[in-house]
């Protein structure tokens, strides 16, 4: 018997079932990665096991068999459960120091001279060694995670149970953070159950669980889950069709195709469930604009942009500039200083110092922003959407609120309904869609007054690998029939290669601004855009 | 119960309050409603504000007229106008009351032949307006009988009135509320304090450290209610030197008494208000829910706008199902009577208060549960 | 002007979407009114009265058949004073009498008779107010002769009705709380959700937005005014309305309007709703308390006096007590409107230059 054993264990939320009777087990040593869309039921399972949340089913952890949270009460010294959220279990006014003392305290943890050792080690790897004093509502989002992981580590867990610890964590961070998590397992023979939206990190894992509407529909190591999607990859066929779902570089198909066989990655097992699913990804049709203007050869153009918070720089004199028709990518470090930066375009934080003009026109006060509003579109880390009125609702009201004529807006609104793949969500509240819906209307919403640029600030981070598939989609034929400029922030590195060119920020500097292609000449050895990122971030630390 | 456990989680919890500010609020509340309500509320009359029109000019008229000027309960002013001017001053609610002297007053009430007085009361705030009515158609009577006596007009024996006002002698506004005002903080402050504290961290995702650790139910809320607890036991000693020193009010009872039933109080109010924090999810509606429950009904059974004893059934029984009428019925008693520990009815009043605790206390425990809904 | 409708019926959209929100804002107007003029009484009423009567009978038995219900209860024997005072004590009885033996004696000698009154103090405005009655009783009783005929007329409220006074109150009370509540809350909550900023990039002047979206919540009041005066204020309790009823609803707006840049002004300092929440509760304590609601300006002390002059509050509550019961006229209402429009565009002003612009 394995040392984890979980039976037929199924979670009922009021009248939805988010877990369906599901089984796994795991080994001391093991880390076991959650993959699957929003909703597919990876953090109920999670909750149920750590024995927070009431359940069906058994779970046994070395002999010990539970049904309830009750009966785990008598297991929970062993198991720590990291929850899904940035920062979800840190209290914003204690320091990292404080929050590492509570946590020993409630766990009631000796703190003697082996403790206060393990305690400066898990510092040191986290990188968190600097900023003891710090409170947690200081620090950056890699940083909370970083906390909250080694915070769930300190009483040495012999279960640990991580909901998508990366989330939201930038490369760097999300490398410290599994380095920690494989030293641990090591060392403690951790049982590690992990769920993750960054296929890269899941493929590090022993064995990999895909979920799919409370279920486990696959599998496996990494190795084991390419080769059972292998027959069924192509490389990209140049053409549309149905039953084939096509996306960056290679064709996804269940019937054999006259194509060239590609090397798999872990997303395409996604795509291939979707195949069997029988759903398909429809290729994005975008109309073209209704009305054409004419656009300056530079969109965006500033230079020494600063922006202090105290003594702190959050932007340090930042030279960028965009183009007409690129989509340009702003990378960097959690806290960085990239939101901070559209911000200041936006005119939502002042400008400290340098200078900016959009779209030809210098930005000296809020004045000269008024001509431009039509022009621009923005959709924020958050897609702030109003949840109390529908998806159509929403729409007709930013269309009024841009004063496009009633009919007109309707016309429009029921087109990108139909492009962006929304339409049989149009009755339905934000607070009821997957975020990958969201995320798509609100882009509608930001391009109903067909502007000529787009500022988007993360508006991929925690979406499933077919939406964001999707989302890519959009983007690249907005450029191609618009012929719009898009600035946009990701923590995705396989997104990188998808703008036209990319600009690097740290500590709110500018260090690197270049096309994808020529970081690529200048980086021989990396073989991923991750590679490259990494190479800038840990030169110099 | 593992006591190191709890001081540590103690120890995060006063950091917090300290770096969130909520600090603030846990002593700034308490004292800001005492001190608005004790010199915001005013339930005798002084200082109305009286027209005299004197069409009599004589002596005895001007002796009525000084006897309205020589009260803290009249600000007068005597005023040749019409009655239609002086009607519309009240109109624009510059004045409150108006005294018509007719012009034979004297003589007439010498000869004894009657004169008639108007009085205009605006009766705008009723309560307010008998209450001048009764002043000063008691200070003319009262002086008409004086007058007469002195002529010898009146015959029969009179009946005087002798009355004693146990407790507060003079009869003052402050000693009346304040005592009350005490129960209604105490009820309010710590009730809402209570309740955030868990509802806080159930909104801010913090509960799963609750949640997924061996921390018990019990050692829970002992780290979650001894903060609110000793906070406001302070306010105890606080709201209390207010009263003495600022409003002045006289303490004649046991302090021993009144410490230990404000502390019960105070634990029958973070009873409240973690029964409260229990069963919401979001902290403003944990706020309001506490508000509404703790200040309409605590004002009204305060006993500081009506006496228990004057309700009506359903009010008395309401009243009853109430603690602040238990608790205020000892405070009063520690401050202006004094019977302490004798009084049976006082002791009583602190079992009741226990009970309070305890069944509030065991309803939230009862219904607090360690897992996601 | 379509951006101000676009802005302004979503909102109303959105608040009639909450379910909960429109109990609330129903029940305040209309149970809440209801009971707070039902319940609070500041007269006296069943007070208890306690006697020890060691006179014999005959004449402390006929004062004491003065009180009567409602504002009392049947008079309570006791068979000594001890026995009395310690009623008084555990607060069971409000005002003792004691006939003392010779009490009747003396009054059929024609002699000077001294009635003892004890009274509860702690209560003070029930004791002093049955005390004035016990005096008018015995006045009453002893029929002395004064040749005065006191004419006194109750201006504006004849009866002396509290109940429509009370709920008044509340009701005024209750446009204050929700209009600030409100309206800091729909602002908020766009900056806690992010879509404030989008607002401020959307090609509408942002004042018209903030306009927009405070009418929208001044609007939602005013309707529960009109539904709290027709359903409670007017029918149920027959609150007089001396003056003109357009004059009182053109005061709320314009008082809703200032109360809703109370609310502005909250929201723009602070972060969440928690922050609103405790903010709110901070500024409206005093703004209610001192407004004159519970006691005259005129009665507090001068500095209270001072400041209650920048509380909108303060005339918006005169000017409604003057429609309601002095039927004032309107030149004479003009303070009012002045001093509630002036407060209201100083806390717009503000709210423009903090959340209200871009850089």
């Amino acid at each position: 018997m394995a040392d984890l054993e979980v039976s037929n264990l199924s979670v009922h939320y009021k009248k939805l079932t988010a877990t369906h009777s599901v089984s796994l087990s795991a080994n001391s040593g093991d880390i076991i990665g959650f993959i699957g869309a929003d909703g597919a039921g990876k953090s109920s399972l999670m909750h149920a096991i750590a024995g927070v949340i009431h359940f069906e089913g058994t779970v046994s952890y070395k002999g010990y068999t539970y049904h309830s949270p009750q009966e785990c009460e008598k297991i929970k010294p062993e198991i720590s459960l990291m929850p899904q959220g940035i920062g979800l279990v840190l209290y914003d006014t204690l320091s990292v120091e404080e929050h590492l003392e509570f946590f020993a305290d409630i766990r009631d943890i000796k703190q003697d001279e082996k403790f206060l050792a393990y305690k400066e080690k898990l510092l040191h790897m986290s990188g968190l060694s600097e900023f003891t004093k710090r409170l947690a509502g200081n620090l950056s989002g890699g940083m909370m995670q970083k906390l909250s992981l080694i915070c769930a580590l300190l009483h040495r867990p012999k279960l640990l149970i991580l909901d998508e610890p990366t989330t939201g964590v930038d490369p760097l961070s999300r490398l410290e953070l599994w380095d920690i998590l494989d030293a641990i397992r090591k060392e403690e023979g951790t049982i590690a159950l992990v769920s993750t939206a960054y296929m890269q990190e899941a493929a590090k894992m022993d064995k990999i669980l895909l979920f799919d509407e409370g279920k486990i529909i696959a599998q496996g190591s990494n190795a084991e889950l390419i080769d059972s999607i292998r027959p069924f990859t192509y490389q990209a066929l140049k053409e549309y069709r149905e039953d084939v779902i096509t996306f960056d570089k290679r064709s996804y198909s269940l019937a054999p195709l006259q194509a060239q066989v590609a090397e798999p990655t872990l997303e395409g097992l996604f795509f291939i469930n979707a195949l069997k699913n029988n759903k398909t990804l429809p290729p994005v049709e975008i109309g073209d604009k209704e009305q054409q203007e004419s656009v300056p050869p530079v969109i965006m153009q500033a230079k020494g942009l600063t922006k202090y918070f105290g003594d702190f720089i959050a932007d340090d004199h930042i030279d960028i500039e965009l183009k007409s028709a690129e989509i340009l990518g702003l990378l960097g470090a959690n806290g960085a200083g990239k939101t901070t930066f559209i911000k200041m375009l936006l005119g939502l934080y002042k400008i400290d110092e340098g200078s900016l003009s959009l779209l030809g026109k210098d930005i000296k006060s809020a004045d000269d922003r008024l001509e431009l509003k039509s022009k621009i579109g923005y959709v924020s880390q958050h897609f702030a959407l109003y949840n109390d009125m529908t998806v159509r609702e929403n729409l007709i009201y930013f269309a009024n609120m841009h004063k496009i004529p009633l009919d007109k807006a309707l016309q429009r609104i029921k087109k990108y309904a139909y492009e962006l793949g929304f339409a049989p969500y149009m009755d339905k509240f934000p607070t009821e869609l997957p975020l990958g819906v969201n995320q798509r209307f609100s882009i509608a919403a930001a391009l109903l007054h067909e502007p000529l640029v787009l500022f988007l600030d993360e508006p991929t981070s925690g979406v499933d690998t077919i939406a964001r598939a999707q989302f890519w989609q959009i983007l690249h034929k907005l450029k191609e029939k618009w012929g719009i400029s898009i600035l946009i922030t990701t923590h995705y590195m396989s997104e990188a290669e998808y703008c036209d060119r990319v600009v690097l920020l740290k500590r709110g500097k500018k260090i690197a601004d270049d096309t994808v292609a020529n970081l690529y000449k200048a980086h021989p050895d990396a073989k991923s855009f991750e590679d490259i990122f990494l190479s800038y971030f840990e030169a110099q630390i | 119960m593992r006591i190191n456990i709890i001081k540590a989680y103690m120890l995060k919890e006063f950091k917090e309050l300290v770096r969130t500010r909520l600090i603030v609020m846990v002593y700034l509340l308490p004292s800001m409603i005492l001190i608005l309500f004790g010199y915001g509320i005013r339930m005798d009359v002084s200082h109305a504000r009286l027209i005299i029109i004197d069409n009599d000019q004589s002596k005895l008229s001007q002796t009525l007229s000084s006897k309205f000027e020589h009260t803290k309960y009249f600000d007068t002013v005597e005023r040749h106008m019409s009655e239609t001017q002086a009607l519309r001053e009240i109109k624009q609610a510059k004045k409150d009351a108006i005294l018509i002297i007719p012009s034979s007053f004297e003589k007439n009430l010498l000869k004894g032949e009657k004169s008639e007085l108007g009085i205009f009361i605006d009766a705008a705030f009723p309560t307010r307006g008998t209450t001048i009515e009764t002043y000063i158609q008691g200070t003319i009577l009262s002086m008409a009988k004086e007058v007469l006596a002195k002529k010898g007009v009146a015959q029969k024996g009179m009946i005087t009135i002798n009355s004693r006002s146990l407790f507060n002698q003079a009869m003052r506004d402050e000693d009346a509320i304040v005592p009350g005002l005490i129960g209604l903080v105490l009820l309010i402050a710590p009730a809402i304090l209570a309740a955030l504290l868990i509802v806080k961290e159930k909104e801010k995702g913090t509960i799963f450290n609750f949640y997924a650790s061996p921390l018990s139910k019990n050692e829970f809320l002992a780290a979650k209610l001894l903060p609110a607890f000793l906070l406001h036991s302070l306010n105890i000693f606080i709201l209390f030197l207010l009263s003495v020193y600022l409003f002045e009010v006289p303490f004649r009872g046991s302090f021993f008494l009144y410490w230990l039933a404000s502390e019960l109080y105070i634990l029958v109010s973070l009873s409240l208000g973690m029964f409260i924090s229990v069963i919401t999810k979001r902290q403003i509606v944990a706020v309001v829910l506490t508000v509404i429950i703790t200040l309409i009904p605590g004002f009204l059974y305060s006993g500081i706008i009506m006496p228990i004893s004057s309700m009506d059934g359903a009010s008395q029984i309401e009243a009853h199902l109430f603690p602040i009428m238990y608790y205020n019925h000892i405070i009063y008693d520690t401050f202006l009577i004094g019977e302490g520990f004798a009084s049976q009815k006082n002791l009583l009043y602190l079992g009741i208060l226990l009970l309070f605790t305890l069944v509030l206390f065991s309803v939230g425990k009862l219904l607090l549960k360690k897992e996601m809904k | 002007m379509k951006s101000f409708f676009t802005v302004f019926s979503k909102e109303i959209i959105s608040f009639m979407r909450s379910i909960p929100l429109v109990a609330v804002i129903l029940y305040s107007f209309t149970a809440d009114i209801y009971i707070a003029g039902a319940g609070m009484q500041i007269k006296p009423r069943n007070v208890v009265i306690g006697y020890v009567d060691n006179s014999g009978g005959g004449l402390s038995q006929k004062i004491l058949s003065h009180f009567h219900q409602p504002e009392f209860v049947t008079p309570k024997p006791y068979l000594s004073q001890k026995a009395l005072s310690r009623a008084i004590f555990n607060k069971e009885v409000l005002v003792g009498l004691i006939f003392n033996s010779d009490f009747e004696k003396k009054y059929k000698k024609h002699e000077d008779t001294q009635l003892d009154v004890l009274i509860d103090a702690t209560a003070a405005s029930q004791s002093l107010t049955t005390l004035a009655y016990l005096h008018n009783i015995i006045l009453d009783f002893e029929k002395v002769d004064i040749p005065l005929k006191l004419q006194s007329h109750k201006l504006f409220n004849q009866n002396a009705d509290n109940h429509s006074f009370m709920a008044l109150t509340e009701l005024l009370s209750m446009i204050t709380l929700l209009s600030v509540i409100l309206t800091a809350i729909v602002f908020v909550k766009e900056k806690e959700d992010g879509t404030w900023d989008l607002m401020l990039l959307m090609p509408v002047n942002p004042k018209i937005i903030i306009l927009a979206k405070s009418a929208s919540q001044v609007f939602i009041v005013t309707a529960g005014v009109v539904l709290a005066l027709g359903f409670v204020i007017l029918t149920t309790f027959n609150t007089p309305l001396n003056g003109s009823f357009w004059s009182f609803m053109l005061l709320t707006l314009l008082y809703g309007f200032s109360s809703a840049g109370i609310g502005l002004f909250v929201a723009a300092i602070s972060k969440d709703v928690m922050q609103v929440a405790q903010l709110s509760i901070v500024i409206m304590m005093p703004l209610i308390f001192l407004s004159g609601a519970w006691t005259p300006i005129y009665a507090m002390s001068p500095v209270f006096q001072k400041l209650s002059l920048i509380s909108p509050l303060r005339y918006y509550i005169e000017g409604s007590e003057s429609i309601f019961y002095r039927g004032t006229a309107f030149v004479d209402l003009l303070p009012y409107f002045g001093g509630v429009t002036l407060l209201g565009v100083l806390l717009y002003w503000y709210g423009f230059r903090k959340i209200g612009r871009l850089f």
